[in-house]
């Protein structure tokens, strides 16, 4: 197990670094560059070359990728050129908002996703259950997060003023609270910006949940249907075990290892709904500031946040890849 | 897992999600901010808070909260004119009789934010210095290339001497761009960082920047004209105009800075009962004609062009109604100078009949037009090519980068030239760049001016414009150059199309007209001291 670990983690290295060199060179390909996108329509040739000249990006671009690959190495990732600041300390500030609404979206679609899957798959012959579940699945897909994103604004922000506008609430502060041991000494003052937190927090994981939750419903509707057709499944029936039974200890068990499979993807999947969700909500967070950095070519903040985007991935599928081993005991590393 | 177990694991999951149900519907509880007096702004987030480095809009308009010139528009009868200043940071000024020495006597008592002190003669020097010397990143040192040199006098006179008389030296000294007075210490305090940590003179002074979220400015007390009325400005990084309408609606937001205002914007502004508050000049859109370059030499094929171009039209579908106005001069209103000029009309059988008459009865073609993807530039250029089409000129456009076409434009490779942008508002600088053979582009020789019409017949009056020093007499040269224009057919403009923010009305005041009640450059709001926040 550990030998396989530490094999999958040197194999991640190259991976990063194939992810680093597209991201720095597809930065580059774009049309348009930084001076250009600061300066707009008084973008004058003498002030394009003063700038370029300013932020390093007349060097050959051999020496800028070098230079970015061994800097990276000492995991100093430049400043923003817009604004800045270092991208390691904006990225750190970010971080745990994209971190919260990633978990809480995944929350969201497993709460909802994996049930009506389920039920979906199991009641497949009763269209009265299955088809609305079906429709259900389907408008999910078909329903982009930004347009849902607006509706639930439009509706529970502006006029059942349920939820706030904009913003990610006091997550620095609840972060702080809980370094410094506040939550202890402070436990009113605590649950109130947890609750601000959530109450940010509510409308975005929603949509972001829901519409992966249209996938997660399919997904688990197909790896059900799979599992109960098994032999096993007959058996369990044949001895006579209630339906709950049945698929509850013989059959989610089996269908958790392709549901593992679908979790470890849409942790991806969530990562880029985040950009747009972000952006929708203006939520401060990873994603939104990615969107940010591409328009306005702020290389190394680009960088960076995708340089993130992809750690995360190859951390979870290789978490992933770990939990098949607790999930299926059938299954071991060498 | 028995039962029992089951149920309680239920029942923990149910609980779980209640409260969190619960604590998200309820929220936190209602901010003690409301007794404040808060302005909330959605807009984009601007870079920089260093105000000598930054041309972008939101950060052009941030600026002006936080930092004051030497001097500031002039606001009369009620309006915040274009052309004219008063004293702000400066108490008053004296020229010398050769008109090459201003003399500018400080405000006394002036303070700078979080305590940096009193503001001095040493920060005037310091701030033009920076600029003059191209400290890097500085943009707007071009604007300061007419002074010599900087002498501190004493802590509250200053003597700036300048190359030679320039008749719109106080113009240059408005808190605008170059003329924000930064303080010196902050600025050799903080080095790199100095961009968000702002000090400056005005009206409120930088509390905090929670990045892609909000920056929060708050009333500066010690204020020399006064504490203004608002405790707070929050400044929202909003990059969706749709959740920006949202929240002109909730009352989340005052006031948006909008990225595009369309006809839907405009329209759903007015329906929920808020205003556009529209600054003119804004920008100006235009067309010149290289005079050099055949067919375009001949004066008939120019007036033939400009008889082609419906100008109403095309300013009506890029901004319909009173979104912007057709422009009335090569100078645009709002700038030192202006006088509305006269151009061919719409008249596509006139212009068919100029073609002929100039050898070209079925019209031509120009190959190779290069274009800018970016900004009004395709839009505006696919619109003029259908009009152009209809009288035989047929335009084959090559789309590229803004910064390609900047270089081939400078190349002298389209016959016509469509340009934009804002100038100081007076027609010496504006003309100067535009206008003077010194600034006619040559590859050759590598200049890189902006004279695209390639015109040379108004040298003479730049010359005198920029020696008289009566305000009469060079308002007469600029209205001479206008004609001399007309006449040669040099230049069309389409549009000038104004800054436009919206607000809410019940919330927050603006003592100036919402239609073009002030003039301003890059921000709409040249005294944001004067807003008020009205419950």
């Amino acid at each position: 197990m550990f030998q396989y670990v530490l094999r999958r983690l040197l194999v991640a290295v190259p991976m990063l670094l194939g992810a680093m060199s597209i991201v720095f060179f597809a930065m580059r390909v774009l049309p348009g560059d930084p001076c250009v996108a600061m300066m707009g329509d008084q973008a004058t040739t003498e002030a394009l070359a003063d700038c370029t000249k300013n932020l390093g990006l007349n060097r050959p671009l051999a020496i800028q990728y070098v230079d970015y690959l061994w800097r990276s190495v000492q995991f100093d990732f430049g400043s923003s050129l817009r604004q800045g600041y270092p991208v390691s300390e904006y990225i750190a500030r970010m971080f745990p908002h994209t971190l919260l609404l990633v978990m809480a979206s995944a929350i969201v679609a497993a709460l909802v996703g994996i049930p009506v899957g389920i039920v979906s798959a199991l009641k497949r012959r009763n269209p009265l259950i299955d088809y609305p579940l079906r429709i259900f699945a389907l408008l999910g897909l078909s329903m982009p997060v930004f347009w849902l994103g607006i509706l639930l604004l439009i509706g529970f922000s502006l006029h059942l003023n349920l939820f706030p506008l904009i913003g990610g609430g006091d997550l620095d502060g609840v972060i702080h609270m809980i370094r410094t041991g506040d939550l202890f000494s402070n436990p009113a003052d605590f649950l109130a910006a947890v609750g601000d937190v959530l109450h940010h927090l509510a409308l975005p994981a929603f949509a972001l949940g829901f519409t992966l939750a249209a996938t997660v419903s399919r997904l688990s509707r197909s790896a059900m249907l799979e599992v109960i057709s098994q032999d096993y499944i007959r058996t369990a029936r044949a001895k006579g075990r209630g339906e709950w039974a049945v698929v509850y200890k013989h059959a989610l068990r089996n269908m958790m290892v392709p549901l593992l499979t679908i979790i470890g993807l849409f942790v991806a999947i969530a990562l880029t709904g985040t950009v747009l969700t972000e952006t929708v909500f203006t939520r401060p967070g990873l994603g939104k500031m990615l969107v940010d950095a591409i328009g306005a070519r702020d290389y190394p903040l680009a960088q960076g946040a995708i340089t993130v985007f992809t750690m995360i991935i190859i951390t979870v599928n290789l978490v992933v890849d770990m939990l098949y081993v607790v999930v299926d005991p059938r299954v071991t590393y060498k | 897992m028995s039962n029992h177990r089951r149920h309680r694991f239920s029942l923990v999951l149910f609980a779980v999600l209640a409260a969190f149900t619960l604590l998200a519907m309820v929220g936190p509880p209602p901010a003690e901010a409301q007794k404040k007096k808060v302005l909330n702004i959605a807009a984009k987030e601007p870079e920089t808070l260093d105000p000598h480095t930054s041309i972008l809009g939101q950060t052009q308009a941030i600026k002006r909260f936080m930092y004051r010139g030497l001097t500031r528009f002039a606001i009369k009868d009620g309006k915040v004119t274009t052309a004219e200043v008063q004293p702000d940071l400066a108490e008053s000024w004296t020229l010398s009789p050769d008109g090459t020495v201003w003399t500018f006597k400080l405000k006394k008592g002036v303070q700078f934010h979080k305590g940096f002190g009193e503001f001095t003669a040493e920060d005037v020097k310091f701030s033009f210095d920076r600029q003059i010397n191209r400290t890097p990143g500085t943009r707007f040192g071009v604007n300061l290339g007419v002074i010599k040199s900087i002498e501190v006098v004493d802590p509250h006179t200053v003597q700036i001497a300048l190359k030679a008389f320039d008749p719109i030296f106080l113009l240059r000294m408005v808190g605008y761009q170059q003329g924000y007075i930064v303080s010196k210490k902050a600025v050799e305090k903080f080095g790199d960082q100095y961009k968000w940590n702002p000090v400056g003179t005005g009206p409120f002074y930088f509390e905090r920047h929670s990045p892609r979220e909000k920056i929060v400015l708050k009333a500066f007390d010690k204020y020399h004209a006064g504490r203004p009325q608002i405790d707070e400005v929050h400044w929202f990084d909003v990059p969706e105009d749709s959740t920006k309408l949202i929240g002109l609606e909730k009352g989340t937001f005052d006031l948006l800075y909008p990225e595009a205002v369309t006809a839907d914007f405009a329209g759903q502004v007015e329906k929920m009962g808020a205003v556009i508050d529209r600054r003119g000049p804004g920008g100006q859109e235009r067309f010149y004609i290289n005079m050099t370059k055949p067919p375009f030499d001949d004066i008939r094929v120019r007036r033939a062009f400009m008889h082609a171009i419906d100008r109403k039209a095309i300013k009506e579908t890029m901004y319909p109604g009173g979104l912007a106005r057709v422009a009335p001069s090569c100078v645009p209103p709002g700038y030192f100078g202006h006088i509305p000029m006269t151009f061919p009309e719409y008249n596509p059988e006139k212009a068919k009949k100029l073609l002929a008459e100039a050898g070209h009865p079925n019209g031509f073609t120009i190959k190779n037009y290069f274009i800018s993807k970016s900004f009004f530039y395709p839009k505006v250029l696919t619109l003029a090519q259908e009009q152009l089409r209809k009288v035989g000129i047929i335009v084959e456009l090559q789309v590229v980068e803004h910064a390609t076409f900047h270089e081939n434009i400078r190349k002298n490779l389209n016959p016509f030239v469509l340009y934009g942008g804002t100038r100081i508002t007076d027609a010496d600088p504006w003309l100067s760049l535009f206008f003077d053979s010194k600034e006619i582009p040559d590859p050759a020789t590598g200049n890189k001016g902006t004279n695209f019409a390639h015109y040379r017949a108004i040298d003479d009056l730049l010359a005198a414009g920029r020696v008289e020093r009566d305000v009469k007499k060079r308002a007469a040269i600029y209205a001479e150059t206008q004609k001399r224009m007309e006449r040669d057919l040099v230049c069309l403009p389409i549009s000038d199309v104004p800054g436009q923010w919206a607000r809410n009305p019940k919330r927050v005041s603006t003592p100036f007209d919402p239609d073009y009640g002030e003039f301003s450059l890059h921000y709409s709001y040249n005294y944001p001291e004067m807003l008020k926040v009205l419950n």
